[in-house]
């Protein structure tokens, strides 16, 4: 049973088409990974998806009850604690205090944020904590389903790892299912079900891979053979690394 | 909670603490003045103690605190109707494009005649009466409040306000919950300076409309030719200004502008 479903959408800019006629599915409990240079209309795609811009044509359809979106910065409130900013969605479904409070600690404790932490302000976190906290307000609504905006880009290396893992580890947990943005083929192999690879020239999905790997055996050399794998010899990803920023703009 | 009020207490020490500095600068004035004083002699400056004497004098009349309040009545009365106009319609007008084109050059104009030009239209329209000395408050500060106002809510962050969008606040939840708390950013400093305007403007109009307050008090003394008296009064709105200022409006600027105080990295000298 599919939770998402976009029917033919089609999206432009200043009449330069992004997406047309774009059709895909999310089954539960399945993460797709979007992968494509940038500029390829994939971020405008989760958008969409996510109700954020209103497509131009065709139809957005949900099933799921409850949605959390990570964003490429963490676009935390900066007037408000690392708790408070957690309890955000909470505070808009209408929560009382007590609760707000309650679910805020415990979704901190999912993405292992220190409880000294959550009293402090967005400033005073570092940048891996600011984005724990982002992942945290994702996760406090109890999501079934979770946009992903290439949420670990701005990140280093090893943060985005143990990101990556913390993000495997909650969805193996909790079981939602997600559309999950990115340049990095790498990580589209580590965390997701499903790739889709968007292509400018096509003007929306060019392709799907479903991951052969099962989620528990994708170590470094499983996930680095499937990607040089992806690379040399499956033609759908030729040009994935294709960055030509003026066709991009 | 012990926390929460040691917080409060450990601000008004560091606030009172940073008083010495103001008083090292009263001091550096006062000197200036008492060589003006001695320069120029009795009649053109009088001495800073001799006019530190007229204000306990004026201060020990009950007629002295009468005019005060008088004057701080109205004054506070055309700041709030220019805090709650500036806010209202500075929100209004910053969410839309349009009426920000059009606010501009309206802006202008209204900044652009002097005060004391509305005063002379307000005393042709209200008389000599509290309304008079209310317009030209108003006049005066709501299009600095009301610009700063508008400005900022154009300039919101867009980026958080998808991400309230992201998790299903509409229109209004994110006017509540993340444009008005960007504003105050803007809106606490504005509120400070038309504070300090609506007073002034106050008592020139009730100075030049004739209006019962500390404007009447300050043009008898100068009839008087009493130069000391006349200081007195300007040191007695001052330090009115400053009670509003201090008391009322920094308090909850520094309330809602805590997460400022926590970016200030340690061992920054204030």
């Amino acid at each position: 049973m599919s939770v998402l479903s976009l029917h033919n959408i089609s999206h432009a800019y200043f009449g330069r088409t992004v997406l047309d006629r774009v059709t895909l599915d999310v089954r539960e409990g399945e993460i797709v990974a979007l992968v494509g240079p940038s500029g390829c209309g994939k971020s405008t795609l989760i958008h969409i998806a996510a109700r954020l811009i209103e497509a131009q044509r065709g139809r957005v359809a949900s099933a799921y009850a409850r949605h959390g979106m990570i964003f490429q910065e963490p676009r935390l409130m900066p007037w408000a604690t690392a708790e408070d900013n957690i309890a955000y969605p909470l505070r808009l479904a209408g929560l009382g205090r007590h609760q707000r409070r309650a679910r805020a600690r415990h979704a901190a404790d999912v993405v292992s944020l220190d409880r000294s932490d959550l009293g402090k302000y967005p400033v005073e976190l570092s940048g891996g904590m600011r984005q724990r906290t982002a992942i945290a307000r994702a996760l406090v609504v109890e999501p079934d389903f979770v946009f992903f905006d290439e949420p670990f880009t701005a990140l280093d290396v090893a943060l985005k790892r143990q990101m990556q893992d913390l993000v495997i580890a909650a969805a193996r947990q909790a079981r939602f299912a997600g559309l999950f943005v990115t340049h990095d083929l790498a990580e589209a192999v580590r965390v997701s079900d499903r790739i889709l690879v968007i292509d400018e020239r096509v003007r929306g999905i060019a392709g799907e891979r479903f991951i052969a790997l099962p989620a528990g055996a994708r170590d470094d050399a499983a996930v680095f053979a499937t990607v040089q794998a992806y690379l040399k010899e499956d033609p759908l990803f030729a040009h994935i690394y294709d960055r030509d920023e003026r066709l991009a703009s | 909670m012990t926390r929460f009020l040691l917080d409060r207490v450990g601000r008004l020490g560091r606030f009172l603490w940073s008083g010495w500095v103001g008083v090292a600068g009263l001091a550096l004035f006062a000197a200036i003045w008492q060589q003006g004083h001695e320069a120029y002699g009795d009649f053109i400056l009088p001495s800073p103690l001799t006019t530190l004497q007229a204000t306990a004098e004026l201060l020990r009349a009950d007629e002295t605190w009468r005019l005060a309040q008088a004057t701080s009545a109205r004054a506070i009365q055309g700041f709030l109707l220019t805090a709650v106009l500036g806010a209202v319609l500075g929100i209004a007008v910053g969410y839309s494009a349009a009426a920000m084109r059009l606010a501009r050059p309206l802006l202008t104009i209204v900044m652009g005649v002097p005060p004391i030009a509305w005063i002379v239209l307000a005393m042709i329209w209200f008389g000599s009466s509290a309304g008079t000395v209310l317009t030209t408050t108003v006049v005066a500060a709501f299009p600095l409040v009301f610009a700063n106002v508008a400005e900022a809510v154009a300039m919101r962050d867009r980026a958080l306000e998808d991400m309230a969008k992201a998790f299903g606040a509409g229109p209004f939840q994110r006017l509540r919950t993340i444009v008005i708390r960007h504003v105050t950013g803007q809106y606490f400093p504005a509120l400070a300076v038309a504070l300090g305007s609506t007073f002034k403007v106050a008592v020139m109009a009730e100075l030049l409309a004739n209006i019962d307050g500390i404007g009447v008090a300050l043009a008898m003394s100068r009839s008087n030719l009493d130069v000391a008296q006349s200081i007195a009064w300007v040191v007695i709105i001052v330090a009115v200004i400053f009670v509003v200022e201090y008391g009322v409006v920094q308090p909850v600027r520094a309330e809602l502008e805590r997460w400022r105080e926590a970016a200030r990295p340690w061992g920054v000298r204030r």
